[in-house]
């Protein structure tokens, strides 16, 4: 899912900017490589065995990441932890950071497991694509293996989805109209919510 | 002819040509190279997950069991007055139960080896037993700053396990599995379970008492700032110690010296689990019923009675549900129920953000807050702990929260503001157990 923004849309892109809205990827990875760059086109670093890594390991070090990942979005939200207004936004969960910050990953799971290859599901802010393999390489790290990664796919961009994404053969002027339409009460809504 | 076949016939010269040049490698030898690469092995199958102790918070009184915190053997390390965040703790043996007092700690495992429980912290009224300063043979120690044994004097060492220690202001109680209970430290009030001596000097006593009858074998020791509860199989609760706030639960506002049986609402009640660090206690009944004595100056109990101290147990009619565990701290009070919502009540950092002091009435902390969501429905909180001015939460995916007053660290977040709801604490582990003190904790952790 990529965004593209066509005249009067180009304003609307930087507003979504600042709404700082989640992205949503799918990351395929695979065990037993370490290599320079995290993904497997890259230089062989070292060879490590991962027969011991089960799907249990695999989902408990993936809560870890996602507990000390909420701690961070928390602090970088520079909000005053001693209001009630704080309180307020962190139990429903919308307490983000509304400025520049590191990457952040706010949710994370296993959608599968089939050693030695698995993928994640990963809801991040301000993240690059470098942040998410070395997240994998360290994941291979923590469960005394090493992993790399094998596929970077982004299916949600804040409020556009796979379903509104127009696939390469959809590309003529009709299609183009017709999902700019369907879109932009969404966009809308989303924008009116945040600002 | 025959000369110039021989001719070509020579073994030609040997040549030295160029070396090839390196170039980039073709993927065929690349895949090679990969192939040949060795293949390394960090860890088998079959490894266990290592057992550790974790501790922060107030260094200076020993209590943490780093000597290094308060007497730098280095020339580069200075005195650390707070560990604001985890640290952790080597230990000898796997400890299964951690009980912490007001500026001491206990530690003990269920080990059959001679030693078998560890102190370290204050030890001023010989809450730690008594320890023998290798300076001065005569004297002891009065503060202990690594883990030090416990000399127990059991009948059967090599048999009988320690099951649970407590701690308490200046006494500490061990409990074994066949032996009964271990009483140690300040006995003013008679909380040791013995009679009162007067102008006994409790520092560098040797003094340990052992409390065999009970209706029953005791299952679970709790101590409060200045008494003491027992729990029996049979599902009855002892207590000795000071009563001026009703806390023994007697019926009476005086000190008792031997452990006596609670009447009141909890008279042929099961009671599951028991609870008390200050001057209120609390405690669970096997059909989900909580009853509570004590103090009541912070409303713990207000919602039963005006009266600011209950001296007979009195059944708490809270509409929340089941009640699966509790947890009494100073001033406020906290409940797990079955299905895993936590409710507070009583004064102070309650959890519900700045507004909320005080309450009389139990109000639940969302679920959200322990990192419940959409994402993950079935994150549930599993105990609860409470120390003096703070609360703990387990959950069921090994994540400990605090909240509460940050009093010199206590809290282990790595901040030195107070926290008005729960904080998640970065331990590298899965959290198993924790015990809360008045300015210290310490946790059980299972590495991943």
């Amino acid at each position: 899912v990529s965004v593209l923004g066509i005249g009067h849309g180009n304003k609307l892109l930087t507003d979504l900017y600042h709404c700082h809205l989640t992205k949503v990827y799918t990351v395929g990875g695979l065990f037993g490589k370490a290599t320079d760059d995290f993904s497997d086109t890259g230089k062989l670093v070292e060879k490590t065995t991962f027969d011991h890594i089960t799907r249990e390991k695999l989902e408990r070090i993936v809560a870890v990441i996602q507990g000390t990942n909420h701690k961070a979005l928390l602090m970088h939200s520079n909000i005053d932890m001693k209001t009630q207004e704080a309180y307020e936004l962190a139990v429903k969960g919308l307490i983000r950071p509304m400025g520049k910050s590191p990457p952040i990953i706010t949710a994370i799971r296993c959608l599968q497991f089939a050693p030695p290859e698995f993928q994640l599901e990963v809801h991040c802010l301000h993240e690059t694509q470098q942040y998410l393999r070395k997240m994998v390489h360290e994941i291979g790290l923590e469960l005394k293996s090493s992993a790399v990664c094998t596929q970077v796919r982004r299916i949600r961009d804040g409020v556009f989805t796979l379903d509104d994404a127009l696939l390469r053969t959809q590309w003529n002027l009709q299609s183009i109209q017709k999902a700019i339409w369907d879109c932009q009460l969404k966009v809308r809504t989303e924008l009116e919510k945040t600002l | 002819l025959r000369a110039a076949l021989r001719a070509a016939r020579r073994p030609p010269a040997l040549r030295r040509g160029l070396a090839k040049p390196a170039g980039p490698r073709s993927v065929r030898q690349l895949r090679e190279a990969e192939e040949a690469a060795p293949v390394f092995q960090y860890t088998g199958k079959a490894t266990k997950r290592k057992d550790r102790v974790f501790v922060w918070g107030f260094c200076y009184s020993g209590a943490l069991g780093v000597p290094s915190f308060v007497r730098p053997d280095a020339g580069w390390k200075k005195p650390r007055r707070i560990q604001s965040t985890p640290y952790r703790l080597e230990t000898a043996e796997k400890i299964s139960s951690a009980a912490c007092g007001y500026g001491f700690t206990l530690l003990s495992s269920t080990t059959t080896d001679i030693t078998k429980v560890w102190g370290m912290g204050l030890n001023k009224d010989s809450q730690l037993a008594f320890q023998r300063s290798v300076r001065d043979r005569t004297k002891g120690y009065e503060y202990v700053l690594e883990p030090s044994p416990i000399p127990l004097p059991l009948e059967k060492p090599q048999q009988t396990r320690v099951l649970q220690v407590s701690c308490g202001r200046a006494h500490s109680l061990i409990l074994t599995d066949s032996e009964g209970v271990f009483t140690m430290g300040n006995n003013s009030y008679g909380q040791c379970g013995r009679k009162v001596v007067e102008d006994e000097t409790y520092s560098e006593s040797h003094l340990i008492h052992q409390l065999k009858e009970f209706d029953s074998r005791v299952v679970q020791v709790v101590c409060g700032q200045d008494h003491s509860l027992f729990r029996t199989k049979k599902g009855a609760v002892y207590a000795c110690g000071w009563g001026a706030d009703g806390q023994t639960g007697l019926g009476h506002y005086n000190i008792t010296s031997v452990p006596t049986k609670l009447q009141g609402d909890i008279a042929g009640v099961n009671i599951i689990q028991v609870s008390s660090y200050g001057d209120c206690c609390l405690a669970v009944s096997d059909e989900g019923d909580v009853f509570g004595w004590g103090n009541s100056e912070y409303l713990q109990l207000a919602s039963v009675t005006e009266t600011t101290q209950v001296n007979v147990p009195r059944h708490l009619p809270f509409k929340v549900g089941k009640i699966k565990e509790a947890a009494c701290g100073g001033t406020g009070n906290i409940v797990l129920t079955e299905e895993g919502n936590v409710f507070v009540w009583g004064y102070g950092i309650l959890g519900k953000g700045p507004n909320l002091i005080e309450t009389a009435v139990p109000e639940m902390i969302p679920p959200s807050l322990f990192g419940w969501s959409d994402f993950n429905p079935d994150v549930r909180v599993a105990h609860v702990r409470c120390g003096l001015s703070h609360f703990a939460a387990l959950t069921n995916r090994g994540e400990l929260f605090v909240w509460g007053k940050n009093l010199r660290g206590c809290l282990g977040t790595g901040r030195t503001e107070d926290q008005y709801f729960p904080w998640r604490v970065t331990v590298p582990g899965e959290v198993v157990d924790v015990a809360c003190g008045v300015d210290h904790m310490v946790s059980m952790v299972k590495s991943f």
